[in-house]
């Protein structure tokens, strides 16, 4: 933008600062509507099938994975990117993170709780959860550690952890500036929670230091978590699951589906926290550049899904995938298609790509491309397993469907509370791409 | 007397040129504090490789080892055979190693983090908030044979904006 004109450091504090400190009427409204529906459609539903069971779901014996698990799979997938990319943006120093990263990682950080959510609702009895843990009980029992289930209590807790403190330290400093801009119980909260922060060489050095560690960790962790979901299925033998490429498949649609919700999280923060001057062109830019990348691998492994289970010569295989292109669900598997690997080749388009309103609607569609991705590997393939007479069919009961909309109005409360918690840009970092203070040119 | 002074600088390398010349002064003890993170005033301040380091590689052996004790102790105490194969299997053990590798690396680097930087630090020390918006400054403490006008003259010298003297211990 021609028009553009760099800010002070005092501008980028106080423009920041605000957006954390001065509260409007429109964002109370907004944190009402969401956290009255998270209320409403996901929790109430839920405490419901703690009294019905899990018969309260669409979930039958042959289909015991259904909407829950395809959410759960969903979530950890948007959760994706932000860490990730944090990370590996860190490592190669590409100064363009810094305006979003902060906001990226939290998307990380509350697409995993509310992921961690659809586990304890899957579990039914959520009160038997520690069961999953290694701790002395009084039935003798510990943990099968060979499980893939079991893989996954150890890589979310993991991703869990490490997202968390990779965000909370990479805000030291900045909560150390809202001290610095605050009064009364705020001040001392933020005394707390910047540990006593003054910007020394000593704690810049030791803080650099850490969180490269932290990135260093946290990029084959992330890797990890998606490759270990996807073992949830591959490891099965079930047709339409038992595929190699599940890994690699899982990893990149996270990826994808993580890139997108941080176009659709910038998009909403530059618009409703009027953060024009920080959330930029180039970083729609470059978001965009990655999403062509990420929606060809994407449409690629897809292909490689039914050039493999076509090339394997099993008919079960055969069927499964049959059954995936032309079958009940097929106008979703076509639907996920045209968002996942069709429209987002229009990004391709400068034009396209530096427009905010559209690529804030193909960022939904990409995400709604993938939700539904994630539905069909669940009930295309459990409920249709060997045997014909043993087929089922797998549609969401109402309470599914409303604990599933209730998880977004979650995420977006969880969001909310965050922005008023944290700065959701940089404060320091961006500082840092500023021109340097000095006196000599 | 006062035990420390305080000077702010509107220009980071005003305030990098005051560090340099104290410190060839003979004046050790000086903190630098920035708006931003700056390697210079880092290498001025005497701060090569972080200790860190050794937290994070010692945290991630220990983890990745306790992960397989984990996994190999559960297995051994409730035992679960499974079509003839080994009840210690690697494969599956190895993912939560690696787990835990992660899991403790990240939380030994914390810990490391908390230790070499002293923070948390919340007693109340030389600070003045706007070194957390666009200020640098250099706090000097002294030793009995060093001369305070000296280090007050070399920073106001330097282009000083403020200084200032603190009782407040460094």
């Amino acid at each position: 933008m021609s028009d553009y004109r760099e800010p002070t450091y005092a501008e980028v504090n106080r423009d920041i600062l605000r957006t954390l400190l001065e509260t409007g009427s429109r964002y109370w409204i907004v944190f009402g509507i969401t956290a009255t529906i998270a209320i409403v459609c996901f929790y109430i539903p839920w405490i419901y099938q703690w009294h019905v069971g899990l018969g309260a779901s669409g979930q039958s014996r042959s289909d015991v994975w259904g909407t829950y698990l395809s959410n759960f799979i969903f979530w950890i997938g948007l959760s994706h990117s932000g860490t990730l990319l944090s990370a590996v943006l860190h490592i190669t120093r590409s100064g363009w993170r810094k305006a979003i990263y902060r906001s990226a990682e939290a998307m990380t950080l509350f697409s995993l709780m509310t992921a961690a959510f659809f586990v304890l609702i899957h579990l039914g009895r959520v009160w038997f959860v520690h069961w999953s843990v290694p701790v002395p009980n009084q039935m003798g029992l510990w943990p099968n550690f060979r499980s893939p289930l079991l893989f996954d209590v150890m890589a979310i807790t993991t991703y869990l952890t490490a997202s968390s403190i990779f965000i909370y330290m990479g805000s030291v400093p900045d909560y150390a500036a809202v001290r610095d801009a605050s009064t009364g119980l705020r001040r001392r909260l933020y005394t707390i929670f910047s540990f006593g922060w003054r910007g020394t060489a000593r704690e810049w050095h030791t803080l650099g230091w850490a969180y490269t560690f932290f990135a260093v960790f946290v990029i084959p962790l992330a890797v990890s978590v998606h490759s270990i979901v996807s073992w949830d299925f591959a490891m099965s033998l079930v047709p339409g699951l038992h595929h190699t490429i599940f890994a690699p498949y899982f990893v990149c649609g996270a990826i994808y589906s993580g890139t997108a919700g941080i176009v659709t999280v910038m998009y909403l923060l530059r618009r409703c926290l009027n953060l024009e001057r920080y959330i930029r062109e180039i970083h729609l830019d470059n978001l965009g550049k990655l999403l062509i990348a990420l929606s060809l691998i994407w449409a690629y492994i897809n292909i490689l899904e039914l050039f493999t289970g076509w090339y394997s010569g099993s008919s079960f295989q055969y069927e499964a995938l049959t059954y995936k292109l032309f079958g009940y669900y097929a106008p979703l598997y076509w639907e996920m298609i045209l968002f996942c690997a069709f429209i987002p080749q229009l990004i391709f388009w400068k034009k396209i790509r530096s427009s905010w309103n559209i690529m804030f609607v193909i960022s939904i569609l990409i995400n709604i491309g993938m939700l539904t991705e994630r539905f069909l590997i669940v009930s295309t393939s459990l409920p249709r397993k060997f045997l014909p007479n043993a087929f089922g069919f797998y549609f969401p009961s109402l309470v599914e469907i409303s604990i599933t909309i209730g998880s977004f109005a979650l995420f977006a409360t969880l969001f909310l509370i965050f922005i008023k918690w944290t700065p959701c840009v940089s404060i320091y970092e961006v500082k840092e791409t500023l021109k340097p203070l000095r006196r000599v040119e | 007397m006062a035990k420390n002074i305080m000077a702010l600088f509107q220009y980071q390398d005003d305030f990098l040129n005051a560090a340099r010349k104290l410190k060839a002064s003979g004046f050790d003890r000086i903190s630098l504090m920035t708006p931003i993170p700056m390697h210079d005033a880092e290498k001025i301040a005497g701060l090569d490789k972080s200790p860190v380091r050794r937290f994070s590689l010692i945290g991630a052996i220990l983890g990745g080892l306790s992960g397989f004790a984990m996994a190999t102790a559960c297995a051994l105490v409730f035992i679960l055979p499974t079509g003839g194969r080994a009840i210690i299997t690697f494969p599956p053990f190895l993912v939560i190693s690696y787990e835990m590798t992660i899991l403790i690396g990240v939380l030994s680097t914390l810990l490391g983090f908390h230790i070499v930087s002293g923070l948390p630090a919340w007693r109340d020390k030389p600070y003045r908030m706007e070194t957390s918006i666009d200020r640098f400054s250099l706090v000097v403490g002294f030793d009995p044979d060093d001369d305070p006008a000296l280090a007050e003259k070399i920073m106001r010298d330097a282009g000083a904006e403020k200084i200032i003297q603190v009782e407040k211990p460094e």
